[in-house]
């Protein structure tokens, strides 16, 4: 959460209701007043627009009778005056609308950036980043087009009709009466219609997305379709999706033609019809002139806004659905950070106990069954075994990435629950076999993890001792440089420097590597290396190792296999138990024993072609 | 937050409206000038009927109510009733007429612009992102043809709503339409001024609104990262600010444009004023008639809403004319490579390659080949090793003419290849990518790709060469099997094998291969490797080769670096040298075994 100054504080998460409507109303909590006189402020000016409207009856009926002296000015005065009002408290509404919502809209905005950092990894492991984005950007805006506009113009449009019809009423029951017959007819057919139109706009979209995928496919194919000459059979199939597209255009605009003017045809037939009853009124004099003005006037703002009604109320329930998508989001359980112990790093010491530990992911399957183990201050433990074998998920529960279900796993000897997730993620350092750089400066990158400022000196030092500093020096724009930008890529091994020199700023007790250099050459493997046991030192480290020469250099080794620990001890004792350890180690052996092999069989071969030549 | 934008940025927008953009879009309409004029036709009929209907109003209070005349009011009434029936047909067309050249608009440019890029030549793509060329083809020409069918039609029915009420107004009493006509300018100039205005602050909201978007995507993205530093509360910070800068204009434009409709509002209302003033004392003296009133009080309506519209479309022509100057840049993209008039087709490529002294540069003053000369025998196989950027791929796209020589020369059979058609070279290349590239679609429609005219016994006869025919027919729907959008649904080694059919269909007479690095399962390695050799006999090959195997056959193997050949020879005798072959072999050979040992393991 975040102080701000902009709007009030509202845990959205206490909002959430299954009722979509009741949801989007506990959204507005704090705002509702501002938003309220927006509205009030709308009614107001449908107010002064209605008695304009009844001042001209008085204007028709006294003002322009024969032999009357009343000053006219008055009632151009009046006018002005009133149009005045009009519009000032359209613009305070239109104002205030758009304050309250845009209020409510960032506070939406933060809790959901904030809200989805801290989902749990369970979560991440499951979302489509995707999906995600969608739903925080195009559904919140769809929340926001409906509290700024819709859910106002609904309003708008209700009281015009309220405070109009009123005054209808007012004037004469029974021509009110029937002047609204056409309006639940248009009501219905609005519906109806925009419901198809809905329908086959979202099939034009569709066709749309296949025009652009054809499109997409043929840019990033470019090559192919050069190579075998396909120009042409590309052309005859992106027109076959741009012809698709355009038949789906003509039917949504036949859709159009049709709804509006039959439309046209109910409202202007509804008018005419209001127009000759109140003209024959007038004529046997059960109205005035004057009213009947009133009467032409005011009939045209009950039944133009109602046709838009049905527009309004379709493209409405777009938001509910934006809401509902929103609401799944904020619905699920955040980590909790903060409970619990978080001593300062200076009282850690780093000694890590597993006792009898077991952990599955969210498919249920066990990944982890029982593992044991002592990790003392400062040691480094290797961790070997093939792939799926659960090396990854023991240091995932290090910094309580995933809570394990059984046994118990120590920190110092305290419990490890009973330390926050935040204090634990501040004394351990990660660096990844494929580590994520953020699209910032190469120097914001590097200082990612430190909570305070820090020198440039700092930064230089770190980026030496991971042996990154000269390559950085080398780009344009040094360590201002941007990642990713304008095709300043970063190799792999360039990119675990860096996150090496992020992990040695952050000075962690606790270090988890996960060594891998296969897509390096051999000289930067060894400056990679040299810069990983400079990290290493004075932490308790754990590696996920690949390479025999890291693994022969820990303290301890684990071999794991389907979860669970077959082997422990320091390389001289494994290697001379009967194992998959020796396995491990005798096929290393073997390829250094093969690539010899073969290199002097070329050899022997290529010398003995070289004899019968001679 | 500029740094954050490049040169492709979406919203680069000209003021200065240019007479030859104007004519060019004039120019996509003329095909189309029936409908158009069609449009413009019924649209007045339209236009002409709304204003007619208030008259009618008029003359029902003044000959009907006033009179007290019931048969001249009935018969006012009856016109009125058909005159609505004339208008539904009306809009009916308009809307038909303005709809249709809109999808016709649409169509045109969707068609041209795609047809335009399939001849430019492979250097324009790589260094214009992909996104940007999407939005050419996809959004712009939507606002283009958006702007020149209903934003025309708003505009026109606009000055039509305008000019006719001002004829029926001046018809009824010309003295009050001076005075109403005099807020007219008044409220133009407002109109104009506060569109612009208003504009500039909605580009500034949209464009900070797809920056806050690619800030969730990042933070999404790597939200593991984001927890293992606990930077939550400082990213939070960040966005808030981020955030709150968006509420500011936001809400700023949001203003702005509340403001817009009530003070051209309260500008017509000095005009309503004017018209009960003046128009009352008018009635007292008998110069005017209620009617007349009521009636100059509808037609003031009418010339404010097309107002209101005009500063609308005003709003979006700006936006469309640079669309449509982006559309135009594009279709006046020359390609860098083509035909010469006199180019020709041998007929075939099975002849000698000959690179002579070439130097090749993608940007100016950073030259990726220089003085390169090479021979490639007709029938030849040759593996090009090296490192990542040492020009491996180049070499290849230089023989396919994706890119020609800065300098220098390459002949094919002893022919400068740029006097040959690219139709002729391009026809006889057949090319297996790293990360083949399939189209969605079924996998028969993949490797139909090769040869249009094959038969499906052929298509499955390409795929047996090319070793592909097993793994297709164990698949739930064989050859028709779906391959998902960029063959998503298929592995990487399942698209190679496609890729080769595809190939092996297409009977090149040169084959290029990129082997792909990423890890292939054994069995399909081996399958890969047969479909390979199958390809290459008897053809000019070329293979930037990763895999031990493909380099060992070989009759030649170039180790690439900097831009030149450091070794060249059979592998015993770069073997022998121990230079960088050699370590490269190694590396390689100690790679793959981890690789197979692994599989062993688990």
């Amino acid at each position: 959460m975040i102080e701000s100054k902009i709007y009030p504080a509202l845990d959205l998460k206490k909002t959430i209701s299954s009722n979509r409507w009741k949801g989007l109303w506990n959204l507005m909590a704090g705002l509702r007043i501002t938003y309220f006189i927006a509205v009030i402020s709308i009614a107001i000016s449908a107010l002064a627009k209605t008695l304009t409207y009844l001042i001209i009856r008085d204007f028709a009926d006294n003002a322009l009778a024969k032999g009357s002296n009343m000053p006219i000015y008055y009632f151009a005065l009046a006018f002005v005056g009133l149009a005045f009002i009009e519009g000032v408290f359209t613009f305070v509404s239109g104002c205030l609308a758009a304050l309250s919502t845009e209020k409510i809209i960032l506070r939406l905005r933060n809790y959901l950036f904030d809200h989805i950092q801290r989902l749990p990894f369970r979560y991440h492991d499951k979302a489509q980043t995707g999906e995600l984005i969608q739903r925080v950007s195009s559904d919140v805006d769809t929340i926001r087009l409906f509290l700024k506009d819709q859910a106002k113009e609904v309003g708008r449009i209700s009281l015009l009709f309220g405070i109009n019809f009123i005054a209808l009423l007012a004037l004469n029951v029974k021509l009110s009466l029937l002047s609204i017959i056409i309006i639940p007819f248009n009501l219905v057919l609005a519906l109806i219609f925009f419901k198809k139109m809905g329908d086959i706009f979202e099939e034009y979209q569709k066709k749309e997305a296949i025009l652009s995928t054809a499109l997409q496919e043929n840019l990033s194919g470019v090559q192919v379709v050069k190579a075998f000459a396909r120009q042409e059979f590309e052309m005859d199939k992106f027109d076959k999706a741009n012809n698709d597209l355009f038949m789906q255009g003509k039917r949504l605009v036949m859709m159009h033609a049709v709804y509006w003017p039959i439309t046209d045809l109910f409202c202007i037939g509804q008018m005419l019809f209001s127009f000759y009853m109140g003209a024959m009124m007038t004529i046997q004099g059960e109205i005035t002139l004057g009213t009947y003005l009133v009467f032409i006037n005011l009939i045209g703002w009950i039944i133009w806004p109602m046709r838009n009604l049905g527009r309004l109320l379709a493209d409405a329930s777009r938001a509910l659905v934006s809401y509902q998508r929103v609401a799944e989001i904020i619905n699920e359980e955040q980590e909790t950070l903060r409970n619990g112990k978080s001593p300062s790093v200076e009282m850690i010491k780093g000694d890590i106990a597993f006792n009898h530990v077991s952990f599955a992911y969210n498919n249920g399957t066990s990944v982890l069954n029982n593992v044991s183990f002592h990790a003392k201050p400062g040691q480094v433990i290797a961790l070997v075994g093939p792939t799926g074998s659960g090396k990854t998920s023991v240091v995932r529960l290090l910094p309580r990435f995933y809570d394990y279900f059984e046994g118990n796993l120590t920190l110092d000897g305290n419990d490890l629950r009973d330390y926050a997730p935040h204090a634990l993620r501040h004394y351990i350092g990660i660096v990844e076999q494929e580590p994520f750089l953020f699209s910032r400066s190469i120097r914001d990158n590097i200082t990612y993890g430190v909570g305070h400022d820090v020198t440039d000196e700092e930064v230089e030092t770190a980026a030496q001792a991971a042996a990154i500093h000269d390559v950085i020096r080398g780009m344009p724009n040094g360590y201002k440089t941007i990642v990713g930008e304008r095709g300043v890529t970063l190799s792999g091994g360039q990119k675990q420097r860096v996150a090496i020199a992020r992990a040695l700023l952050k000075d962690p007790k606790i270090l988890i590597l996960d060594d891998s250099t296969s897509s390096v050459d051999t000289e930067t493997e060894v400056v990679i290396q040299a810069a990983l046991d400079k990290l290493m030192q004075g932490r308790t480290t754990f590696v996920i190792a690949h390479r025999i020469q890291t693994v022969m250099r820990a303290d301890r080794i684990l071999v794991l296999k389907e979860g669970q620990i077959i082997q422990e001890g320091t390389h001289h004792e494994l290697v001379k138990e009967n194992g998959l350890y020796q396995k491990i180690y005798g096929l290393q052996a073997k390829i250094d024993e093969e690539v010899k092999c073969e290199v002097s069989y070329t050899n022997g071969r290529f010398h003995s072609n070289g004899k019968t030549r001679e | 937050m500029s740094e954050y934008y490049d040169e492709f940025q979406e919203e680069k927008f000209n003021t200065q409206i240019n007479t030859t953009t104007i004519r060019r879009i004039a120019q996509l309409v003329l095909p189309y000038k029936k409908l158009l004029a069609g449009f413009m036709v019924f649209l007045a009929l339209a236009s002409i009927l709304d204003a007619t209907f208030t008259y009618l109003s008029k003359l029902m209070i003044d000959e009907g109510i006033i009179a007290g005349d019931v048969e001249r009011l009935t018969e006012l009434v009856f016109i009125y009733g058909v005159l609505i029936f004339v208008q539904t047909i009306n809009v009916f067309s308009f809307i038909t007429m303005t709809g249709t050249l809109r999808e016709r608009i649409n169509y045109d440019l969707h068609r041209k612009t795609f047809n335009h890029l399939q001849t430019l030549s492979l250097d324009y793509f790589n260094k214009t992102p992909i996104g940007w060329i999407m939005s050419r083809v996809t959004s712009d020409p939507n606002r283009v043809a958006d702007f020149m069918s209903w934003g025309l039609l708003d505009a026109s029915w606009g000055v039509l709503g305008v000019s006719i009420s001002v004829v029926f107004m001046l018809y009824i009493n010309w003295k009050m339409t001076i005075i109403v006509m005099c807020i007219l300018p008044i409220i133009i100039v407002v109109a104009m001024k506060f569109r612009r205005l208003i504009i500039a602050e909605f580009r500034k909201v949209r464009r900070m609104t797809s920056y806050l978007t690619s800030v969730y995507e990042e933070n999404i993205t790597g939200v593991r990262v984001v927890k293992a530093f606990t930077r939550e509360q400082k990213n939070l910070a960040e966005f808030d600010e981020k955030a709150s800068e968006l509420y500011h204009a936001s809400y700023r434009a949001e203003w702005l444009s509340a403001l817009f409709l009530p003070l051209v509002q309260l500008i017509s209302a000095f005009a309503l004023g004017a018209i009960i003033w003046y128009g009352g004392w008018q009635v007292r003296a008998g110069g005017m008639t209620i009617g007349d009133i009521q009636a100059f009080i509808s037609y003031l309506v009418f010339i404010l809403f097309p107002i209101y519209e005009m500063s609308r479309v005003y709003a979006k022509m700006q936006e469309s004319i640079a669309s449509a100057e982006r559309i135009f840049s594009l279709w006046d993209t020359k390609p860098t490579i083509s035909d010469k008039p006199e180019a020709f087709d041998p007929g075939t490529l099975r002849a000698d390659i000959k690179f002579e002294d070439v130097d090749f540069q993608y940007d100016a003053g950073n030259p990726v080949l220089k003085d390169f000369n090479l021979y490639i025998k007709r029938g030849e196989t040759i593996a090009l090793v090296g490192p990542t950027g040492a020009g491996k791929s180049t070499i290849v796209k230089l023989i396919c003419r994706f890119y020609e020589p800065t300098n220098g020369m390459i002949r094919i059979g002893g022919t400068d290849y740029t006097d040959l058609s690219l139709h002729a070279i391009h026809s006889r290349i057949g090319m297996v990518l790293q990360t083949p590239h399939l189209f969605s679609g079924t996998i028969r429609e993949n490797i139909h790709y090769g040869r249009l005219d094959a038969t499906d016994a052929e298509i499955e006869e390409a795929s047996k060469l090319a070793h592909a025919h097993d793994f297709i027919t164990a698949l739930e729907n064989g050859y028709d099997t779906e391959v998902g959008e960029g063959g998503s649904l298929l592995s990487v080694g399942q698209k190679q094998l496609i890729s080769l059919a595809r190939a092996v269909l297409a009977d090149p007479d040169i084959f290029i291969m990129d082997e792909a690095t990423s890890s292939v399962d054994t069995v399909t390695e081996s399958l890969i490797q047969k479909g390979m050799e199958t390809l290459m006999a008897g053809r000019t090959s070329l293979v930037i080769a990763h895999r031990l195997s493909t380099i060992k056959q070989a009759d030649r193997i170039m180790v690439i670096d900097n831009g030149g050949i450091s070794e060249m020879g059979t592998h015993a005798d770069l073997i022998r040298e121990k230079g960088h072959y050699y370590s490269l072999y190694t590396n390689q050979f100690r790679e793959e075994l981890a690789h197979q040992y692994d599989a062993v393991l688990v």
